[in-house]
């Protein structure tokens, strides 16, 4: 049995150590939100956060999680209302939507501790997480307009 | 399946709105006939579509919910939203109550302008839009047939708008939830009224997409989703060999592994069957499997390129012969020659293949997302000996479509593993497995050859255009097809001779955003700026000079509003611009690409798009689809390449099949020129320009033609301007 914090919850899973928690969460937490795009780290569609820092899950075992906080897209927020998620819905950012959980994750970490980021800086935090539909212009602007909301916050 | 029944998930009662076809008697007749769309595929001859009834596309609810199912399925590109303003423009509906539904696998659903249901070709808004107008504004009429029957006045004094009937006299009204059932056994009028384009309140608006909400939140539900009692997930491996076959396998060293299940044979491939994904992959990286490389095992990426240059010297079939381009090259003052080249390409859509499948004894369900949902009812179907009006398909939203989820091979994998095992099936491909077993866009090359005379006008041009695949649309490989936009070019050239050659190499091979606009107009176009450097022409006037005709009108506009918008005569010092611009799936687009160079790098300052659409429907995602093709060709114009070896797929995941990233995100600029004309098709042009708009701009920049993709085959590191 391996013990897990997930959004605020303990959840125990009986799952061997060395499953990546992005497999963890979808098939035995019953938590979809988070995708899988690769299975090597590399376009960000796992993105989950680990007491607040950015983790490719898909690439992470449950075994080296320990009792860190895991934070996924259903645990972002109640009913949408994180800023990034309603800078998101602002700008109709998503097209297939497949990868914004992820984009949306990743935002939220970079900007918690940086709302004073520039452009260049969100192209830099961003550029990791994938997009085929070509969100990526809709994708700056949302993430400045969260930004700006999480200044005056 | 009756075909007026509704879909198994939302069943019809008397008290909903607009009832079946049977009850009131012929539905809803549809005797138009579309205008010609010019630049897209020939429609198939075939009978005329069946009359549709509205019932299978709007239903009012008595609590005034308006549930719209739309026959275009959400991969992004708007068909949850775009399918339903067409019909609540004409509806005069409440937007707020809007519920959308997918469409189940259903003759009904064919799209007009080709007979499929399929969600391709950039077919949804113009094969849809006048039959969706047409069920909208007859719901209107039965709905104010109903409050005028019940007032006892004449319809003719009654107005509809907002899900409100007024009775204008005196100002009595109902709603349209209030009249549903009433309006149900409404004659449905065979002709109803449309109104004009200058009365369009939600036609040429944009509102926010109605996917938005669940993929902000995770709880928008793809194919790779599903959750079902029972059922087992599958991880596959097919035959490395784009030919391969299953040999042998041995899957003794993964039968004790935790929640192993089974393993499933496959002509090509084996799939293991777990209780989850990671357990079922576990297990299959356990199992031994040998293959059997098949016809193509030896095939690499050269000789594919021999072969397609083979080609040049067949005879292949011509598709256009005007004048008579052999004596006119062969008396020119000047020929200029050149060959261009493409590689094949991968979709890669963010999702990977996916697909669940339940098998019920006499009935069976698939969920997924899917372009195709009659193709995926077909391959279930057959796999598990039903009639396919047995199978029920559970449409999801596509993670990302591009023409990949058109195909139903892994229907007929899932399928195939839940008649073994005799639980429901879901199976989940790899990244890895996913580009390795792609039906790719195909490779293709063009040997061009222009004759120019004394003067330096172009006289003549013979174009060989090779494929290395080319579909089977219902007859033999059509050559027409994956010549266009070279076989059927607007360029005024008087002696102008084209000919397809279809080399048939065996990869297998799809339809990829843009399909032959994908590659054709970056050859041409390229071919075309030769000549205007040959000839010292400024590439823009050069392609005016070729489109002063009446059938070029309005390509040449889209032409000039490039220039316009790019500053094309005002280009700043150290800017350099390439143009492009053709027809394309019933419209006519074109870029203009700004580059600078700066330390031998290509920067990319920024990309002018014009597109004339006729009407547009939804404005803003028109940009977003403009944008979104645009650099999704791009992606692939700087680094994608499909390359074979030994018979197999060199690439595997994003490590070394690189796509485009935010950083390398241009700056854009998208016009959507003003027009009324009927609408053309949005998805898919958007890709087709920036190749060779930016071959064309590298050229200015540096001397230097590409005449061959992805770039970085040419040492050539393209980067974005800094905004």
């Amino acid at each position: 049995m391996i013990k897990l914090n997930i959004n605020g919850k303990q959840v125990d899973l009986d799952v061997d150590a060395d499953t990546p928690l992005l497999w963890a969460l979808r098939d035995d937490a019953g938590l979809t939100g988070t995708k899988f795009g690769c299975g090597m780290g590399l376009c960000g569609a796992c993105t989950v956060l680990l007491d607040g820092q950015v983790m490719r899950s898909c690439v992470l075992k449950i075994g080296d999680v320990g009792t860190k906080a895991i934070t996924t897209i259903e645990g972002l927020s109640k009913d949408a209302s994180h800023p990034v998620q309603k800078a998101w819905i602002a700008e109709n950012v998503p097209q297939c939507g497949y990868c914004q959980s992820g984009q949306i994750m990743q935002a939220a970490a970079v900007l918690k501790d940086n709302p004073n980021i520039s452009d260049a800086d969100i192209d830099a935090q961003m550029t990791g997480n994938l997009c085929r539909c070509m969100t990526y212009t809709r994708i700056r602007a949302a993430v400045r307009q969260a930004a700006n909301a999480m200044k005056g916050a | 399946m009756n075909r007026t029944s509704q879909p198994p998930t939302a069943p019809l009662s008397r008290r909903e709105f607009l009832t079946s076809a049977v009850a009131i008697g012929g539905g809803l007749a549809l005797s138009f006939s579309l205008p010609a769309q010019e630049g897209g595929p020939p429609r198939p001859a075939g009978p005329p579509a069946a009359p549709r009834q509205p019932s299978g596309f709007l239903q009012i609810a008595a609590n005034g919910a308006i549930t719209i199912i739309t026959p275009a399925v959400e991969m992004g590109q708007g068909g949850h939203t775009g399918m339903p303003m067409i019909i609540m423009e004409e509806l005069g509906g409440d937007w707020k109550q809007l519920v959308v539904k997918d469409a189940a696998a259903a003759p009904l659903y064919n799209n007009p302008l080709f007979g499929q249901q399929s969600t391709v070709g950039s077919f949804s808004v113009r094969g849809w839009y006048t039959e969706l107008r047409r069920i909208g504004a007859a719901g209107r009429e039965m709905l104010v047939a109903a409050a005028a029957k019940e007032w006892g006045v004449s319809p003719a004094e009654c107005t509809a708008a907002n899900s409100v009937i007024t009775h204008k006299p005196s100002g009595r009204t109902k709603t349209y939830g209030s009249v549903a059932a009433l309006a149900a056994t409404m004659p449905v009028p065979q002709n109803p009224t449309l109104k004009a384009n200058g009365e369009f309140k939600v036609i040429g608006s944009s509102p926010p997409r109605t996917d938005v909400a669940p993929k902000v939140d995770g709880s928008a539900k793809y194919g790779i989703d599903m959750v079902l009692p029972g059922m087992l997930v599958g991880a596959i491996k097919a035959a490395p060999t784009v030919t391969g076959t299953l040999k042998s396998f041995d899957d003794s060293a993964a039968r004790g592994m935790k929640g192993f299940h089974s393993t499933v044979a496959l002509p090509n491939g084996v799939i293991v069957l777990a209780n989850t994904y990671w357990q079922a992959k576990s297990a299959l990286d356990k199992v031994k499997v040998e293959f059997d490389p098949g016809k193509l095992g030896g095939v690499d990426s050269a000789k594919v390129s021999a072969l397609l240059h083979s080609g040049f010297d067949e005879q292949g079939a011509v598709v256009r012969n005007e004048g008579d381009a052999d004596k006119a090259l062969a008396s020119a003052a000047r020929v200029v020659e050149a060959t261009y080249e493409v590689p094949y390409l991968a979709h890669a859509c963010m999702e990977p293949m996916n697909c669940t499948v339940r098998a019920n004894g006499d009935t069976a369900e698939v969920w997924v997302g899917t372009q195709s949902p009659q193709a995926v009812q077909a391959a279930a179907a057959q796999v598990l000996g039903l009639a396919k009006e047995r199978v029920t398909v559970h449409m999801q939203y596509l993670g990302g479509g591009f023409g990949r989820r058109g195909e139903s091979d892994y229907a007929t994998q899932a399928a195939m593993a839940a008649k073994a095992s005799g639980r429901p099936v879901k199976l989940i491909w790899s990244r890895e497995e996913d580009i390795q077993h792609d039906f790719y866009r195909p490779a293709a090359a063009i040997r061009f050859r222009g004759g120019l005379d004394a003067s330096g006008k172009l006289t003549a041009m013979e174009a060989r255009v090779v494929t290395s695949a080319a579909p089977n649309l219902g007859g033999p490989p059509n050559a027409g097809f994956y010549t266009s936009s070279v076989g059927d070019m607007a360029y005024a050239i008087p002696n102008l001779k084209v000919t397809g050659i279809n080399k048939d190499i065996g990869v297998r091979f799809g339809f990829w955003r843009s399909v032959n606009q994908s590659h054709n107009p970056f050859m041409l176009e390229g071919f075309l700026d030769e000549v205007a450097a040959a000839t010292k022409q400024d590439p823009y006037q050069f392609r005016r000079s070729l489109l002063q005709h009446e059938k070029a009108k309005r390509q040449l506009a889209v032409l000039d509003m490039l220039a316009e918008k790019s500053g094309w005569s005002k280009r700043p010092a150290g800017h350099f611009y390439g143009i492009s611009a053709f027809a394309a799936y019933g419209s006519y687009i074109g870029s203009v690409v700004d580059v600078s160079l700066q330390d031998k790098k290509i920067v990319l300052n920024r990309v002018v798009t014009v597109i004339d659409c006729g009407v547009a429907v939804h404005p803003a995602n028109i940009v977003a689809q403009l944008e979104g093709g645009m650099v999704y060709g791009l992606s692939a114009a700087l680094r994608g390449e499909i390359t074979l070896k030994d018979g197999a797929v060199q690439q595997s995941n994003f490590h070394n099949y690189p796509v485009l990233m935010m950083a390398q995100m241009p700056k854009t600029e998208c016009y959507i020129m003003p027009s009324t004309e009927s609408p053309g098709g949005v998805g898919e042009p958007g890709t087709a320009p920036i190749a060779p708009s930016l071959a064309s701009a590298i050229f200015a920049a540096t001397a230097s033609r590409v005449r061959s993709l992805p770039l970085s085959k040419h040492s050539l590191e393209v980067i974005a301007a800094r905004a």
